[in-house]
């Protein structure tokens, strides 16, 4: 799979995030015990065969520099290509902030000219999925097209406003596109991955950057498939798919994730998810303890009670807590006595003694980095 | 041209361990599985990253395979470096000649060439047979203040044990007058852990001559550290007082795994500034199910645990099933324990199976072990102190 790349952008909107994106951004998003969103995109596009991954930032991105590194962890840190972190930077024609995907392009068109392969796979970063992209790429080569977008039919993805949806005619060819309807009228929603030409696109950008466009789906692919200039097809991403734009939603995909059904469809023996290594041993729980429905990372030594939780590497919960319903990022501690339900701590926040922090179910309470109770 | 190093690791990874039975039959003891995702030969290398030394060469004769895959770039230990870095050293032809490593000091005698690339001014000398966190810097430090030839770490051990030793007896600086193997009655109770440092010039005149005298049978403990005595060359004792622990045997490994689970732990495993590093096996965070019951326990990354699990160490990717019942086990890494089964006092090695109902072990008693790749029938009884591999009969 040398004729492919990828290309991830990570500025999506993050306001409905609340303070967890204070610091980092979407792709940054601790999930799942010991994973970060983009964990799973750049494992999907390494597992994909890709060896060139180009990582487009807009803000907050020190943490995700942190995490990806020198792209070793990922295999990506090879002499030929590797893992590239594009920070924004200030040019005559881009300060700061890119308004769209496009912007954001545009101003790395520098790596897409310089890269070697034939074809990219272009990402968001808001939606987590492990697929096996290879297939893919297969299908865009097998049906010749000019463009093939992933969707899925997952019905928890059609969320009214914040989608792109799709109209598929019987051989697969995009007949129609929605863009953030108020109600959708068809049950495909873009995944936001794209197989397409690097040329392709690099044309395709420039030409829409230089009429004032910023948006991918509605100034690109809606006109492509309305003025039948090109052939757009749909493959369909029949795993399990979450998208994370809100504090509801990142909780959700936490809960879930306990089901050990909807583990399987995430974790894949044939497409493990790489992260970056802690080192920490081996999670130990105490003599009194009782943990039940919970995934638990490494390095976390539990004398409480864990329910229906997700703790993260390294936490604490001592005797006599009781955690429920929650999610404890890294290193975070929860001291004798304490009772906390419907909970997200934030990295190394702390509850001390005895104190009681109950949320309602559909609005957890956030507990900012840091913090103490 | 490599760049001088101060001081060189030599790991002698060679042996088979014998006394470790089936758990080494495919495996060498360095690589065997500890404390829920390490194996031995993590300890040695953690403590020489930490310690600063980036140069280790790793001489392997027996079973390899797995040591070598498991080593692979160094990277889990930085040592994936360009000047220095771990090297897996095994025998090889030498023109004419070429012979397997027939001692410890043979097997450094022939990896010469090796040390001399770096220059070194000393070579630290270590074994994969221990679990335990040392700073070997520090070591080397007191080698130099002595303007020592030889250092030999040393821990006291218990009276009554010293007959199982190399006891270094001492004056009253700490400077070695004699060393006895396995003394009947020994004079002291400072026990050889088998860390050395020699300056570097020194050891190769000693290698060299030990390799000359063909009645030698070309040991560190039997020949270099005797000859360097009869010498009168600087031999100093080092005293370590940390956790150590010998993993030779199978009741030892059982041992040192349940020491993990003790309040407060016998060997810290926490201390950020001494982590032990290994190699990831890249797995989701462990889950504990509805209805499990998890006490005194170490669990990590890929297990699923619906059963029962008190006083055990779990491995990555091992499943407990519903109404399996573990007790003071050691369930090595991708091991599945099915419905209803029990184990109680046992080793179960790598990607065994443990079929439904089966009865592993028992309450009291020697420590059962369950082999690699091993498929135990459903409803079996293994009594205690039994070694399952292909081999038995049910």
């Amino acid at each position: 799979m040398k004729e492919i790349m990828g290309l991830i952008y990570t500025g999506e909107n993050d306001a409905r995030l609340r303070e967890l994106t204070v610091t980092r951004a979407i792709a940054a998003m601790p999930v799942a015990g010991r994973y970060r969103v983009i964990d799973f995109l750049v494992s999907s596009m390494v597992n994909g065969g890709m060896k060139n991954i180009g990582v487009i930032t807009q803000k907050n991105y020190h943490s995700l520099m942190d995490h990806l590194g020198s792209g070793k962890e990922w295999d990506l840190h090879g002499k030929n290509d590797g893992l590239h972190i594009l920070p924004p930077f200030l040019t005559r024609e881009n300060v700061g902030l890119y308004p769209g995907l496009l912007d954001a392009l545009r101003s790395n068109s520098n790596f897409l000219v310089r890269s070697k392969q034939e074809y990219l796979v272009l990402s968001n970063s808001n939606i987590i999925y492990n697929a096996h992209l290879d297939e893919l790429f297969r299908y865009y080569k097998d049906t010749g097209a000019d463009i093939t977008l992933l969707y899925t039919k997952d019905p928890d993805m059609k969320r009214d406003e914040f989608g792109t949806y799709l109209a598929i005619d019987k051989t697969e060819i995009v007949t129609d596109i929605e863009v953030e309807p108020t109600h959708p009228s068809y049950d495909n929603t873009y995944m936001q991955v794209m197989v397409i030409r690097r040329e392709l696109l690099k044309e395709l950008v420039d030409k829409a950057v230089s009429h004032g466009q910023h948006s991918m789906d509605r100034d690109i692919l809606l006109r492509l498939v309305q003025d039948k200039t090109a052939k757009i097809n749909a493959f369909e991403y029949k795993g399990k798919c979450w998208q994370i734009d809100s504090v509801q939603s990142y909780f959700r995909f936490n809960m879930e994730i306990l089901d050990p059904k909807m583990r399987k469809g995430l974790f894949r023996d044939e497409l493990p998810v790489f992260t970056k290594v802690r080192d920490e041993m081996p999670a130990y729980y105490g003599d009194d303890c009782t943990v039940i429905n919970s995934l638990v990372a490494d390095g976390c030594q539990i004398e409480g009670t864990v329910e229906n939780s997700v703790l993260f590497r390294g936490v604490k919960i001592a005797p006599g807590a009781h955690v429920k319903n929650c999610i404890i990022m890294q290193d975070g501690q929860v001291h004798e006595g304490a009772y906390i339900e419907n909970c997200i701590l934030d990295k190394q926040s702390v509850i001390k003694r005895n104190a009681k922090l109950i949320g309602p179910e559909a609005y957890p309470i956030v507990i900012g980095k840091d913090v103490v109770i | 041209m490599l760049r001088k190093k101060t001081c060189v690791a030599m790991l002698l990874a060679g042996g088979q361990g014998s006394r470790l039975g089936i758990l080494t039959k495919n495996v060498a003891k360095p690589a065997v599985p500890y404390g829920g995702k390490y194996r031995i030969i993590d300890f040695p290398l953690s403590n020489c990253t930490n310690s600063g030394i980036d140069t280790v060469g790793v001489l392997t004769q027996y079973q390899p395979l797995e040591l070598n895959a498991y080593i692979g770039s160094g990277a889990p230990w930085d040592l994936d470096i360009s000047n220095g870095g771990v090297f897996v050293l095994p025998p090889y032809q030498k023109g004419k000649s070429g012979e397997w490593y027939r001692g410890t000091a043979n097997a450094i005698y022939q990896n010469i060439a090796f040390i001399e690339q770096y220059n070194p001014d000393y070579v630290l000398i270590l074994s994969g047979d221990h679990i335990y966190k040392m700073d070997y810097n520090a070591m080397l430090n007191y080698h130099i203040r002595h303007g020592a030839d030889a250092t030999i770490a040393v821990r006291e051990v218990p009276w009554e044990d010293t007959s199982r030793f190399g006891i270094m007896n001492t004056d009253s600086e700490d400077r070695i007058t004699e060393f006895e193997e396995k003394p009947k009655n020994a004079k002291s109770n400072k026990a050889s852990m088998g860390v050395y440092i020699f300056t570097w010039e020194k050891l190769r005149k000693y290698l060299e001559q030990d390799e000359a005298d063909k009645k030698s049978s070309n040991d560190f403990g039997k020949n270099i550290i005797p000859n360097m005595l009869n010498d009168k060359q600087v031999l100093v004792a080092y005293n370590f007082s940390g956790y150590w622990k010998d993993v030779g045997t199978i009741e030892s490994l059982w041992e040192a795994n349940m020491d993990l689970l003790e309040t407060p732990m016998p060997i810290d495993m926490h201390d950020k500034k001494w982590r032990i590093y290994a190699k990831n096996p890249g797995m989701a965070p462990h889950y504990i199910a509805d209805g499990a019951k998890v006490t005194d326990s170490l669990i990590t990354e890929g297990c699923e645990v619906y059963g029962n699990v008190n006083h055990s160490v779990l491995f990555a990717g091992v499943i407990i099933e519903e109404g399996a019942k573990i007790e003071s086990c050691v369930i090595m890494p991708g091991s599945v324990i099915k419905r209803g089964a029990i184990v109680r006092r046992a080793i179960v090695a790598e990607n065994a199976v443990v079929g439904p109902g089966a009865i592993i072990g028992e309450e009291t008693g020697n420590i059962a072990v369950i082999g690699n790749k091993m498929t135990i029938p459903a409803g079996v009884s293994i009594p205690a102190g039994e070694q399952v591999d292909e081999t038995y009969t049910f």
